[in-house]
């Protein structure tokens, strides 16, 4: 106990000075696109202290020429984890869901030829919950779910929430919005108070390490119907905007659909998407004769 | 069973190789869309290609592979690029006038130089591109030369364009001025709709 009131009343000093602490923004945005507003420097410092001393590094120069050349990029992959903010919970901004079921598969399935599957594609999708989500919305509310084949790619730059993704152990809080219908119909519960999703689920999706700056990690996404992407761009400046917005044009189906989260619109990014209303949702639509 | 795994597991690549610079010059005039916004996209890290990239835009029709030369141009900034650009503010194509305005806002300190000639130009229409260029440019000299703007530019249209971008970025120190517009084109119900609605947003009720 008193050994925690000393830690705690000594303010551990700052690992970088505000020059390495610019230097150390500008390599992290331009490896992630990530962009750490001015008052982060608390955040990123503390968080940078801790790889520091995991690593046995001397110091920040020490460290920072470490992360920089590392040949096989497993530092720079930790420091990604530390820095990403992956809160996420299952049916958030659930009307997506409704425009999805209601208006934008319809519409795809109209223009898709049967023996094609239809491709979905959740990026970020932090520990899963919403690739988890659209597909158990499909299967639950999609009366033409049966006649098709349905793929759901879910992607991530950070291994270690994806990890989680994959194994698929949920907390109450994360599933708080799950119906009890829907909790014993795709989950386990467990004896600690967590949830496990059903095998089924966890094992139809298709989960990826991506980070959406890197033109060689995206590359092969193509012919996607629908993108999700929620809550990502929040964290990106305008040109990280645009560029993923423009990788978005290239891996979509022509007429595919980009779904953003609700403080994030394209209006600013781009104009080479249709903005398209279902409801009170607006999403995106690459244009059916687009080039 | 409805849903089916995606292509499986693929390994990641971790090394970056550039491809030739020659080859992706070449690629920017492919018959393709979708090779030459990989070439405009991958030509991003290389400065002596922003020539070629500005060249490319003045004659691209497709919508989207514009969309991925300006963004590259963005990242390649400078004065040389931000004046090519500025350039077709004087284009009769709307949409790439228009993206040209976006992309000019994003680099302040590349446009800057450009701004006070832009700003003088015989054309009305010109000057109006360069207001709203100024609307929204993160640059800290902007909402003076707005406020230059509100004084001295004899085209309603233009001060109007000014109002309209101190009404986002303009403080208290522009209201004097956009006061004194106000008795300028007292009468003129438009004007004094944008001109109150600006104070109103400046001082913040
Ligand atoms: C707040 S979560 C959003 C999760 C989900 N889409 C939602 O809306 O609930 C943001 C996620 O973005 C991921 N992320 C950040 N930068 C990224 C990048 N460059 N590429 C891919 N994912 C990234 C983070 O790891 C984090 O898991």
């Amino acid at each position: 106990m008193a050994a925690l009131f000393a830690t705690r009343q000594k303010d551990p000093s700052p690992a970088m000075t505000d020059e390495e602490y610019a230097k150390f923004c500008e390599f992290f945005y331009r490896k992630t696109g990530i962009q750490f507003q001015a008052g982060k420097k608390y955040f990123v410092d503390r968080r940078v202290a801790d790889r520091i001393e995991k690593t046995c590094s001397e110091s920040f120069r020490d460290y920072f020429t470490m992360v920089r050349f590392q040949v096989t990029g497993e530092e720079l992959q930790f420091l990604v984890n530390a820095m990403t903010v992956n809160e996420t919970y299952f049916f958030r901004e659930d009307y997506q869901f409704d425009a999805l079921i209601g208006g934008i598969l319809p519409e795809v399935a109209r223009s898709k030829r049967r023996n094609e599957p239809i491709r979905i594609w959740s990026i970020p999708c932090s520990s899963g919950e919403e690739p988890y989500s659209i597909a158990i919305s499909i299967l639950e509310r999609w009366s033409q779910a049966d006649s098709w084949n349905i793929e759901i790619s879910a992607s991530d730059i950070d291994s270690k929430i994806l990890h989680e993704a994959r194994t698929g152990l949920f907390g109450e809080r994360s599933v708080s919005r799950v119906s009890a219908q829907l909790r014993s119909k795709y989950f386990l519960p467990r004896p600690d108070g967590s949830f496990q999703i059903c095998d089924e689920l966890r094992e139809s999706i298709d989960f990826s390490l991506v980070n959406v700056v890197n033109p060689l990690h995206t590359h092969r996404f193509r012919d996607i119907d629908v993108i999700f992407c929620r809550n990502l761009l929040i964290y990106f400046d305008d040109v990280g905007r645009r560029e993923t917005v423009e990788m978005f044009f290239d891996a979509l189906s022509p007429g595919g659909f980009v779904c953003l989260g609700h403080s994030e619109s394209m209006s600013r990014m781009s104009s080479i998407f249709l903005p398209r209303k279902f409801g009170e949702t607006i999403v995106y639509q690459k244009p059916l004769s687009a080039e | 069973m409805v849903l089916v795994k995606a292509g499986g597991q693929r390994t990641l690549v971790l090394a970056e190789p550039s491809r030739d610079p020659a080859v992706l010059l070449a690629d920017l005039s492919a018959a393709e869309p979708s090779v030459r916004r990989a070439a405009a996209r991958d030509l991003a890290p290389h400065p002596e290609a922003a020539m070629a990239l500005c060249d490319r835009l003045e004659v691209e029709a497709s919508p989207s592979v514009r969309a991925v030369l300006l963004t590259s141009l963005i990242h390649l900034q400078s004065p040389t690029v931000a004046m090519r650009l500025a350039s077709l503010l004087r284009s009769d194509d709307v949409p790439l006038r228009n993206a040209a305005i976006e992309a000019l806002q994003e680099m302040p300190d590349a446009v800057a130089p450009h701004l006070r000639d832009l700003l003088a130009d015989e054309d009305s229409d010109v000057r109006i591109f360069a207001v709203n260029i100024l609307g929204a440019l993160r640059h800290g000299q902007a909402p003076q030369w707005l406020t230059d703007v509100v004084r001295s530019d004899p085209h309603i249209n233009v001060c109007a364009a000014a109002v309209d971008g101190l009404a986002e970025i303009g403080g208290p120190e522009t209201l004097i001025d956009l006061e004194a517009l106000r008795r300028r084109y007292e009468g003129n119900p438009f004007m004094e709709f944008a001109i109150d609605a600006a104070m109103r947003r400046i001082r913040g009720h």
